[in-house]
């Protein structure tokens, strides 16, 4: 039993669960009837009007009201909404024992002590129907969930049945809804002792004592009863009559109250003898028993939906489940592994396919309590805990690979006690017992070390040999193999862990707290839940969601958290991605939940510093709010909360804040209040931005502090505008300092006069020796009082300004953060992100024109290629499963190694040397090394007779046969030889992995392609030739390979022959007709190479060119027709078609050549003249090119390395050919 | 009897038996896997309780250095009075430091080995083993070695017997080793090269092993080469990239990292180029290194077939 909440109280009677929200109603012996959130564990209410013990309340299904009865005869109807109790229903002459509304019509069910069940209309407010019978107390009466009937369970030790149908007919009109009352006769006066309404069907008797309790099954015939004589006993029913089943004993006291599972095989009990009791209904035997040391039960409640009960006791009640709802589940990657009905499945997140991968083991009733998953050896370990902890068992299963999802396989597993058992590394596993000892176990399932720890309750995973131990007050970080405590971080009671993906941080998950750590367990947050804490994941970006009993949250782990949504039930959290929460609920079906993740996501990238993320968010506009500007300020991001205000004043505040003096000018401007202009004049003085200063003195006609900005600044030619304005606005005191500030002493005596000091004028003018002035003034000054300026005064000048600063003062150069910038210009950003745009668009323009002409040589590549086709891959086709090698010489090391004297083994032999006695093909012994035979095979096969090109080839081979892996330190490094076959090698059959491929070698051909297109004809022929040479030294697997090679190699040699001798061509001069005439016949070889129709278009062309030249029409009209039937471009076309027409009229040849177009010939490679077919001639054994036969024996000029003429194997690149 | 060994992951556990917890394990730990600086550091950073642990933190500080190629710190460090398995170390610092010397280290070294070797002296032996082993006398290495039970005398001669081209007889050596102490990060080590010489799907088995080292401690040159061949053995080239991308970060002159990228380069049809550029750095700075000497010989070799077939 898991207990989710208890209240203390007066005695509970009785006892009803709202249908929808996390609410129970709890009516007490002391009067009161309480409704309490279980979920919040709070009060929400308190009802207090019956006088006495209240022993009967339910709640309504649908509308907001609920039903008492009580000691006090009333039933009474309230509205919970209203708080308040609606109507109370009279009738009833002695104590009410429990009172229900029926599921459909406007009744309630009352039994009471006056030995009556009564049927009432709390529509019409009235008693519909009496049933009597009984003859002693009535203590229960309930309705069927879905026939008209109805069980009463009574003192006089029967429990009936009532059919009720006559009542329903006459009371429901059909067609009404069934949710009218009934007709007035009835409703107005119930037939006391009527028969006709409501009828006994059944009298149960078998009881030894009264029977407190009667309830029916929700689907099948069955009654269960609870009495006096200490009993459950199970009735069955039929139509015509009703049987006992059986008794369950085993109380020993009275029973109180009895019901049926809603959804299980189980039936619980309740009794004064403190326990609470599970019965097995279809063995009727005691599962579980549940004590309580001082209370008598008395009531006992399910919950219509979920797997809850309330059981109401002496001095309360409690709220509890039978079992854990919480599946057992592993995610690894984007599989998720759940138990789900004793099946494993696997569900993959990505592609929302669930399949079962296996059936567990039989054997144990307890559901799977958690379960840890190993993707390296694709096992999987199962911790089952059954009540009595110490039963407790683990199975270790190794996950089949694949399985037939309909009727999956019950592999065999491997299972041990232990209270938890999780992976510590690959092939280890670590199990606490019961005793809570530490034991490390192998694959097999076989102990391989004891550990001793502090003392613990539980492991959790921690990542490879690490383990995290909990004990009462704290979880700690444990390393399995130094078997040392590196971090402890103090969590109460902490229920599960939660790991990053990258294992860099760690949630511990406790009741109410979510504590969140670093790879150390040192603490970064910590949360507190008033809900319990359900489960959590990781999202890819760092966040951790978590899911409480009524809510998605999230935590960075700085902190900070929210609500994503609410929850209707709870539900696990197994993965997160973007906006999808992948879950388990608890049915432990997966489902998929949205969320919006903008909020979180917003706030990490503030806490990140990913202000382009936080700007676009901003911009994306869809978090606007005053809770989120409060939090950026509060969080001290400003500058960040200034981009979501609308409201010019806070704008203004922000941008004060965070010293943004632009955007509050612009604020300010846009408020224009002097208040705002004061306080921006203040800070831009701070700032030193005087431009700013001034223009807010000059909003506010703040004109001393104006004057005064000005001589600080130096700003000389404005303060005397000041001086004028104040003169015109005949501001004597500020036209006189300004005068004073200048040092413009005519203008103070203009001041002093024209405001009337006149002596004070004459004074001024008279010290300042201005005698024009003094004389004309001294006629104005009355009394002719002439003052006599101090003898000793001395002139002061202000100072004169050595640099007027008009630009605001320097700033330190702060580098710009990012939304400075972003708020300064927004419209910038807009236009360049636009231009990006712009050059994103000139980009896939320019990369569609490449693309094009890609195509066009991919157009000419693929019909060079032929018909290739990628190779199957690596494994060579013979299968020997060879046994283990070398068996009997290790058992003979071995007896060498049990004498005292040691005798080191002979040394082996490295696979190289295999490789040359396996292989016959060239490149296997290159890369083994074995220059000398694979120089040798080359000879022989081929014809090789200069190797010198080979240099590379052989040395560049051979380096990359082995790769180099350091051992202990401080020794050589040890060599490892990767095998092509290296899935099913041996040390007998194993073969060197090739680098060189046959499609790289197209590839290479390629390249040369375009750069024969080029006319770079020198570096063309390199490339071709290194290819020439590459081909032997291939190795491919199928028929068609080889073939593919052996074209790639004619390819290869008509492009050598034809440029080397379109080069040798153009190496001859054009000065004497002969020349001229061989260059024309080479022309015309060239064109009957056996080029891609690209290249032979452009040979063609050379040699319409040429013979066009050399007046010889004829041959030019035939290369024309040649040309055009290859299909060349359209201008191209044009143009030969009118060289053609021109050669048509006129089709003679001027010179003779050597050269019959009709007469098929090969070139012979040496000297450059056509060998006409059947004609003798001598081939090079490697490229096959054509020489004439006084040629044999010397050295291939196409591929430079073979002897013409000799005899060789021919090509041998694929073991297929040595069959 | 078996849990008497349980505890041992180094030579002197015998020393520390009684302890709870080995003072030295992450000095030790961070020496086997290749994590020198580390190594260096934790030592300093040590307090050794008793004076035997301070010569063994010598030893392996020591011998971090050695991995550091710091030989002449090592020379100048250990004086001809100081103790005496530290007077091996700075032996097999002469010997790695110069070529030349080399002869003279070696005889140095058959005179101590034919005197009454003390078996306790691991570092000597490690040493002794070291050296015949770059001497490519690995008879001799197993001599040495067959006599210690300490457990890095048993991973060098599973090493040695591989070199030898004996995986057989490695994989009964690591049986052993793994009896002694199986979850000992050299024995993880040793059947993770055992692993990589037995090929085909042991080389998956070699990677967890490597890559598990690497999440308990930190990812090295060593670990990250050892799961690089494990990747070219499987021709999974884009992971090989990875893993010897970070080690050449981690150290860009780690000749099996230059020739493990030269063997990628190859499988990955790069431009020749790219190869011959490792190979050049190779050559410039790991002269004596097997692999160049063994090109430099196969070249000499091709010169005398270029001739023969010429003439």
């Amino acid at each position: 039993m898991l207990t989710k909440f208890e209240t203390k109280s007066a005695r509970v009677k009785g006892l009803s669960f709202h249908p929808k929200r996390p609410w129970v109603l709890v009516s007490l012996h002391s009067g009161i009837i309480q409704l309490w959130d279980y979920r919040m564990c709070t009060l929400v209410d308190k009802f207090d009007e019956h006088e006495g013990p209240v022993r009967a309340v339910c709640f309504h299904q649908q509308q907001p009201l609920f039903v008492s009865g009580g000691d006090d005869y009333k039933i009474k109807v309230w509205n919970y909404k209203l708080r308040r109790c609606l109507f109370t229903l009279l009738g009833h002459l002695d104590y009410i024992r429990t009172t229900e509304f029926h599921q459909e019509y406007p009744w309630i069910l009352s039994a009471s002590d006056d030995q009556t069940i009564r049927i009432w209309n709390w529509q019409s407010r009235s008693c519909v129907s009496i049933l009597t019978g009984h003859n002693h107390y009535v203590m229960c009466a309930r309705f069927h969930p879905s026939q008209d009937l109805i069980v009463s369970a009574s003192l006089d030790l029967t429990v009936r049945v009532w059919d009720i149908s006559g009542l329903r007919k006459k009371n429901v009109s059909p067609g009404m809804g069934g949710l009218v009352g009934g007709d007035d006769h009835h409703t107005r006066n119930p037939e006391l002792f009527s028969t006709g309404d409501a009828t006994v069907r059944h009298v149960l008797e078998g009881h030894d004592r009264g029977v407190n309790w009667a309830a029916f099954h929700p689907t099948l015939p069955l009654i269960i009863s609870g009495s006096d004589d200490r009993q459950v006993k199970l009735w069955r029913m039929n139509e015509s009559k009703a049987w006992e089943v059986d008794s369950c004993r085993g109380h020993y006291n009275n029973v109180s109250c009895v019901m049926f599972h809603p959804r299980q095989e189980l039936i619980l009990s309740n009794s004064e003898d403190k326990s609470i009791r599970v019965w097995d209904m279809a063995k009727r035997i005691c599962l579980h028993t549940f004590r309580r040391e001082h209370d008598r039960f008395w009531v006992l409640a399910a919950h219509p939906t979920l797997n809850l009960f309330a059981a109401g006791h002496d001095s309360g009640m409690i709220i509890f489940k039978l079992e854990r709802e919480r599946p057992a589940y592993a995610q690894h990657g984007n599989l998720l592994y759940y138990v789900k009905e004793r099946f494993l499945r696997r569900l993959d997140l990505t592609k929302n396919k669930d399949v079962a991968v296996m059936q567990l083991r039989a054997g144990s009733r307890s559901p799977v309590y958690s379960m840890s998953f190993n993707p390296a050896e694709h096992a999987i370990l199962l911790n089952t805990r059954t009540h009595n902890l110490d039963n407790s068992t683990y199975d270790l299963y190794q996950i089949p690979k694949d399985s037939d999802p309909q009727n999956p396989d019950t592999p065999d597993s491997k299972r041990s006690a232990g209270l938890t058992a999780v992976w510590v590394a690959r092939n280890r596993f670590a199990v606490m017992d019961k005793s809570h000892q530490l034991v490390i176990k192998n694959m097999q399932n076989e102990v391989t070390k004891k550990v001793t720890t502090q003392p613990c309750d539980e492991i959790f995973y921690a990542g490879t040999g690490m383990l995290l131990l909990r004990d009462s007050d704290g979880v700690s970080l444990f390393d399995v193999q130094q078997k040392r405590v590196l971090g402890t971080a103090r969590i109460a009671k902490c229920r599960y862990v939660v790991w990053s993906g990258n294992m860099t941080t760690v949630a511990l998950l406790s009741k109410h707290t979510i504590l969140i750590c670093n790879r150390k367990l040192e603490r970064l947050c910590s949360i507190t839940e008033t809900n319990r804490v359900k489960s959590g994941s990781w999202d890819d970006s760092g966040v951790f969601v978590y899911t409480t009993s009524n809510h998605i949250k999230y935590a960075l782990t700085n902190g900070d958290h929210g609500i994503i949504r609410t929850l209707e039930l709870p539900v696990y959290v197994t993965r997160v991605s973007g906006s999808s929460v992948y879950c388990l609920d608890r049915q432990a079906t997966p489902r998929v939940l949205t969320i919006d993740p903008t909020e979180f996501r917003f706030k990490l990238a503030l806490v990140q510093r990913k202000y382009d993320e936080v700007l676009q968010m901003v911009r994306g506009a869809k978090l606007v709010g005053q809770s989120i500007i409060a939090y950026l300020q509060k969080k001290g991001y400003p500058e960040v909360a200034l981009h979501f205000v609308k409201d010019e004043r806070t704008r203004f505040l922000l941008a004060l804040e965070c010293g943004n003096i632009d955007v509050a000018l612009d604020a300010a401007k846009a408020l224009d209040d002097k208040g705002c202009w004061e306080k921006l004049a203040e800070h831009a003085l701070l700032h030193g931005n005087h431009p700013v200063v001034e223009y807010c003195y000059q909003q506010t006609k703040n004109y001393d502090k104006l004057s005064f900005l000005y001589l600080i600044t130096g700003n000389l030619a404005k303060l005397r505008r000041m001086m004028k304005i104040n003169e015109i606005r005949k501001d004597y005191e500020g036209w006189y300092t300004n005068a004073l500030y200048l040092g413009d002493v005519p203008e103070r005596i203009r001041v002093l006069k024209a405001c009337g000091k006149t002596s004070l004028a004459l004074l001024t003018a008279t010290t300042h020796g201005f005698t024009q002035e003094a004389e004309s003034l001294s006629a104005h000054v009355e009394g002719g009082v002439m003052y006599e300026p101090l003898p000793n005064a001395q002139l002061l000048q202000p100072p004169v300004p050595v640099y007027p600063s008009d630009t605001a003062w320097p700033l330190l150069t702060v580098a710009k953060g990012f939304f400075d910038s972003a708020v300064g210009s927004g419209k910038n950003a807009a236009t360049a992100s636009a231009m990006a745009l712009s050059v994103d668009d000139a980009g896939d323009v320019a990369g569609d024109g490449w693309g094009d002409e890609d195509e066009e040589e991919g157009d000419l590549d693929v019909a060079m290629e032929g018909g290739e086709g990628e190779g199957g891959g690596w494994e060579v086709e013979d299968d020997l499963d060879l046994p283990p090698d070398l068996e009997g010489v290790s058992t003979a090391g071995a007896a060498d190694g049990e004498d005292g004297y040691f005798v080191p083994p002979p040394r082996g032999h490295p696979p190289t040397q295999g490789w040359t006695q396996r292989s016959h093909l060239a490149l296997d012994h290159v890369l083994a090394g074995a220059f000398e035979s694979a120089t040798r095979l080359l000879h022989d096969q081929v014809g090789v007779v200069n190797f010198e090109p080979y240099r590379s080839l052989f040395l560049s081979s051979f380096a990359h046969c082995r790769t180099s892996y350091p051992g202990a330190p401080g020794l050589p490094s040890l060599f490892s030889y990767p095998a092509r076959n290296w899935r099913t090698a041996t040390h007998k059959d194993h073969l060197p992995a090739l680098g060189l491929k046959l499609s790289s070698l197209m590839d290479r051909l390629k390249e040369a392609s375009q750069l024969t297109t080029a006319a770079k004809f020198t570096e063309a022929v390199d490339k071709l030739r290194g290819i020439l040479l590459a081909i032997p030294l291939l190795v491919v697997d199928t028929k068609q390979e080889v073939s593919e090679a052996q074209n790639l190699l004619r390819v290869c040699k008509e492009y050598v022959v034809g440029i080397s001798m379109e080069l040798y061509r153009k190496g001859l001069g054009k000065a004497t007709p002969e020349e001229q005439c061989r260059s024309l016949e080479l022309a015309a070889y060239f064109t009957h190479c056996e080029l891609q129709p690209g290249h032979q278009i452009l040979t063609l062309r050379t040699a319409v060119n040429l013979a066009f030249k050399m007046k010889n029409y004829k041959m030019a009209m035939s290369f024309g027709r040649r040309l055009l039937n290859l299909g060349p471009r359209p201008e191209i076309a044009q143009n030969i078609r009118k060289v053609v027409q021109v050669c048509e009229k006129n089709p003679v040849d001027e010179i003779s050549l050597q050269y019959d177009e009709h007469n098929p010939f090969t070139v012979c490679a040496s000297s450059y003249v056509p060998i006409y077919r059947g004609k003798p001639e001598v081939q090079c054994p490697l490229c096959g090119a054509s020489y004439l036969p006084e040629h044999r024996g010397i050295t291939c000029t196409v591929c430079t390395v073979a002897q013409v003429g000799k005899d060789c194997v021919g090509l041998r690149i694929s073991p297929l050919q040595f069959r | 009897m078996k849990l008497a060994f349980l505890r041992g992951t180094g030579s002197r556990t015998d020393t520390m038996a009684n302890q709870d917890v080995d003072e030295l394990f992450e000095v030790k730990n961070s020496f086997y896997i290749g994590n020198y600086q580390h190594c260096i550091n934790e030592a300093q950073k040590l307090q050794p309780s008793t004076p035997e642990i301070r010569q063994e933190r010598d030893i392996f500080l020591y011998r971090a250095l050695i991995g550091q190629r710091k030989y002449g710190v090592v020379l100048s460090e250990i004086k001809p009075s100081s103790p005496v398995p530290l007077q091996a170390l700075r032996l097999l610092a002469r010997y790695l430091q110069s070529p030349d010397g080399r002869p003279t280290v070696v005889n140095e070294l058959e005179a101590q080995l034919s005197g009454n070797v003390d078996l306790s002296n691991t570092a000597l032996l490690v040493v002794a083993a070291t050296i015949y082993c770059h001497e490519e006398n690995y008879e001799g290495a197993l001599r040495v070695l067959n006599q210690s039970d300490a457990l890095e005398c048993r991973a060098l001669m599973v090493q040695t017997y591989l070199k030898m081209e004996r995986p057989d007889a490695a994989r009964k050596e690591l049986k052993t080793l793994q009896e002694k102490d199986d979850d000992a990060t050299l024995t993880q080590l040793a059947q993770a090269w055992t692993h990589i010489a037995t090929g085909g799907e042991k080389l998956q088995d070699a990677y967890y092993i490597f890559q598990e080292l690497m999440d308990k401690n930190a990812s090295t040159p060593v670990l990250l080469n050892g799961q690089a061949v494990c990747f070219l053995g499987q021709a999974k080239y884009e992971e090989a990239e990875g893993a010897l991308q970070e080690a050449l970060d981690k150290d860009p002159n780690n000749p099996d990292t230059l020739i493990n990228l030269m063997v990628l380069a190859h499988h990955t049809s790069k431009p020749p180029e790219v190869a011959s550029r490792y190979l050049a750095q190779l050559r410039d700075d790991h002269k004596t290194h097997k692999f160049v000497e063994d090109i430099k010989i196969k070249e000499e070799e091709f010169n005398r077939l270029v001739k023969q077939y010429a003439a």
